[in-house]
């Protein structure tokens, strides 16, 4: 295996587990499957769009303020109301704001699809260890690397991490014990969306473009790791989104190209399998809260 | 059996036929769109029915069911397409399938075997789904339903991939889609007042109380499962015999959605709840995308509002009436004072249930 293919393969996982953790949080949280997920990544894909004249950070930092002021807005105006309902009602309310906020997009700023041009600095390549590695490859590695990071920071080493941790648990427990559900929740809104930002600016810079029904391939992807890794265990969907990321890239290079357009409907089956087989999750223990 | 007791077994069905009845004479006196938005409401309740068959008995929510439509719909169009244009369409079948460019059938043999066609994809995924319980299974269903819309997309030799089917002959009316809808509220009915939807029913209430009581609860979910897509399997039959031609995007995600919608609205733990809502929300569907259409100051509302509009109701109903309107009461005229007192909405607190099941 050579290195450029490793770096393209790291990438992809981390790209995933970044998604993932984004679903896997509120989930824990909340018991939140959120269909919503996808089109915050859809919003921050329209702030790339918005600033692609501006240089690469500039961009990331609207698109990760944007998506986090859409997450947060999505829990104001729909989750709050709906927080002690059960897993599947919240799923259809996922829906919902899912699909308002596709047609608001679709009816104000991404009508029909809008390309990105690449980045002349993204799509250099560079010699490393004696293989051609794009910069695209290498940027998503270490941004992506970056997010997780200053995540496990967070969730290890601050008082709202703990917090945030104890609430994944057991959320009933938690607020016994004096976790503010209305300093919790919302603060999983934010973080959610700033991972869906990063995760966004990658694959904008991937695709080259973005359109109002982007959100639905990072949303499956994050769904199908959350469930293969554990629904509400942090590192076990983490390691999930990982897998299923390497498991892609290694998949597209070896299935023959006539089965390459049924890619979805393998991984798919697989969940269906993993949930039939493991309902918690392939890499989770006992506890998990799924009803 | 007592005519008294014959009366209360058919009030149900009876009105809702009569809704229905109500719905295409609607129909039938407007002009040519109304009585299409007729069609495809009838042709919504014979779906919302059969969705009404698992989910409303079994308490879980199914996101996969438009799988079933997608291949009552395909069925129909290898069936009834004339063979000259079939050979036209499919010029590349590979060899196992090239019986499919030859057979043709009539629409009510076409229909009845789209059923079937869609009780074999039943059939295979009953275990799975008698296995699996809440957001597990609305995980599993909606993945049914992308591996169903992956093949369909992506096996363009024998499905015409992305590309729409046409050519489909005509065949679906008002009143054989009455007909059907009628004959599907009477099926739907007679499974929930059947042994089998009785137990299941039981086991949506509480599940450990049911299996402990000697309930089989994942054989009968298997059998309304297994119904319910022959149901669902005949309205897309219908629905490609309608439309004539249809395009396999027109069974993914906005489809469920719809009927989602539907039947949460309508309340999905009723049969009468299911079809209430889906007439409801057809109704509103045509509202909302006339007023879409209407000249606001010159200016026409831009497209989306419809959707944007519905998803808010959806919302409204979830936070104020989970259950939806009608909860788990039937429709029935009303009885005597005295004992008049209806069944209270089902309480299912769900962090009881999930603290259960872990």
């Amino acid at each position: 295996m050579d290195f450029q293919f490793v770096v393209a393969m790291l990438g992809l996982g981390a790209l995933y587990a970044l998604l993932t953790i984004g679903v896997a949080l509120l989930f824990g949280i909340l018991g939140l499957m959120n269909f919503a997920y996808g089109e915050v990544t859809m919003a921050a894909g329209f702030a790339m769009y918005f600033f692609r004249d501006q240089p690469w950070p500039v961009a990331v930092g609207m698109a990760i303020l944007i998506a986090v002021v859409v997450a947060v807005l999505s829990e104001k105006l729909a989750f709050k109301p709906l927080r002690n309902a059960d897993p599947v009602t919240l799923m259809i309310a996922s829906f919902a704001v899912s699909l308002a906020l596709q047609s608001l997009a679709r009816m104000t700023v991404l009508p029909r699809t809008e390309g990105v041009p690449p980045n002349e600095f993204l799509s250099r390549r560079i010699s490393l260890l004696g293989a051609e590695v794009s910069m695209l490859d290498l940027l998503t590695v270490a941004l992506c690397g970056t997010a997780m990071l200053a995540l496990a920071v967070l969730l290890n080493r601050t008082t709202l991490g703990i917090q945030l941790r104890a609430a994944a648990e057991n959320f009933q427990m938690a607020r016994i014990l004096g976790v503010k559900a209305n300093l919790v929740v919302p603060s999983a809104f934010v973080i959610t969306g700033g991972l869906a930002a990063i995760g966004a600016a990658v694959l904008v810079w991937r695709q080259g473009a973005v359109s109002a029904e982007m959100g639905l391939q990072p949303m499956l992807i994050a769904v199908i790791s959350a469930v293969v890794g554990g629904m509400s265990s942090l590192r076990g969907a983490a390691l999930g989104g990982f897998l299923l990321g390497a498991a892609t890239s290694i998949l597209e290079a070896l299935l023959p190209t006539g089965l390459i357009a049924f890619r979805d409907a393998f991984l798919f089956t697989a969940v269906i399998a993993v949930l039939v087989v493991r309902p918690s999750g392939l890499l989770s223990g006992a506890k998990v809260r799924v009803s | 059996m007592t005519a008294a007791r014959i009366w209360r077994w058919w009030q149900t069905p009876i009105l809702l036929a009569a809704l229905l009845m109500v719905t295409a004479g609607v129909g039938g006196v407007g002009g040519v769109a109304i009585s299409r938005v007729a069609t495809l409401t009838l042709i919504s309740v014979v779906f919302v029915a059969g969705l009404s068959i698992f989910s409303g008995n079994s308490g879980i929510m199914s996101f996969g069911h438009v799988a079933f439509m997608a291949i009552g719909a395909y069925t129909t169009a290898y069936l009834t397409i004339p063979t000259g244009l079939k050979a036209a369409l499919f010029s590349d079948l590979p060899g196992s399938l090239r019986f499919l460019a030859e057979v043709q059938t009539g629409f009510i043999p076409a229909v009845i075997i789209s059923g079937v066609a869609a009780t074999v994809l039943g059939a295979v995924t009953a275990p799975v789904v008698a296995r699996l319980t809440g957001l597990q299974s609305g995980i599993a269903t909606l993945a049914l339903l992308i591996v169903v819309f992956n093949v369909l997309n992506s096996w363009t030799d024998v499905t015409r991939g992305s590309s729409s089917m046409i050519g489909i002959p005509q065949h679906t009316t008002l009143p054989l889609v009455l007909a059907i809808a009628v004959l599907a509220v009477v099926v739907a009915w007679a499974h929930r007042t059947s042994r089998s939807g009785l137990q299941l029913q039981a086991s949506r209430e509480d599940y450990w109380a049911a299996t402990a009581s000697g309930i089989a609860v994942g054989r009968h979910r298997a059998i309304a499962w297994f119904l319910s897509s022959f149901l669902c399997g005949v309205a897309g039959s219908l629905y490609a015999g309608f439309l004539a031609t249809f395009n396999v995007r027109s069974f993914f995600l906005t489809a469920t959605f719809a009927f989602v919608v539907m039947v949460v609205i309508g309340g999905y733990l009723s049969l009468s709840g299911a079809v209430i809502g889906s007439l409801a929300v057809s109704v509103l569907q045509e509202g909302l995308r006339r007023l879409q259409d209407v000249q606001i100051a010159g200016a026409a509302l831009p497209a989306g509002v419809a959707d944007l509009i519905l998803s808010a109701i959806l919302l409204v109903v979830l936070v104020k009436a989970p259950y939806g309107l009608l909860g788990v009461r039937e429709l029935r005229l009303p009885r005597r004072a005295g004992r008049a007192g209806t069944a209270a909405p089902a309480q299912t607190p769900a962090p009881e249930k999930a603290k259960l099941e872990v």
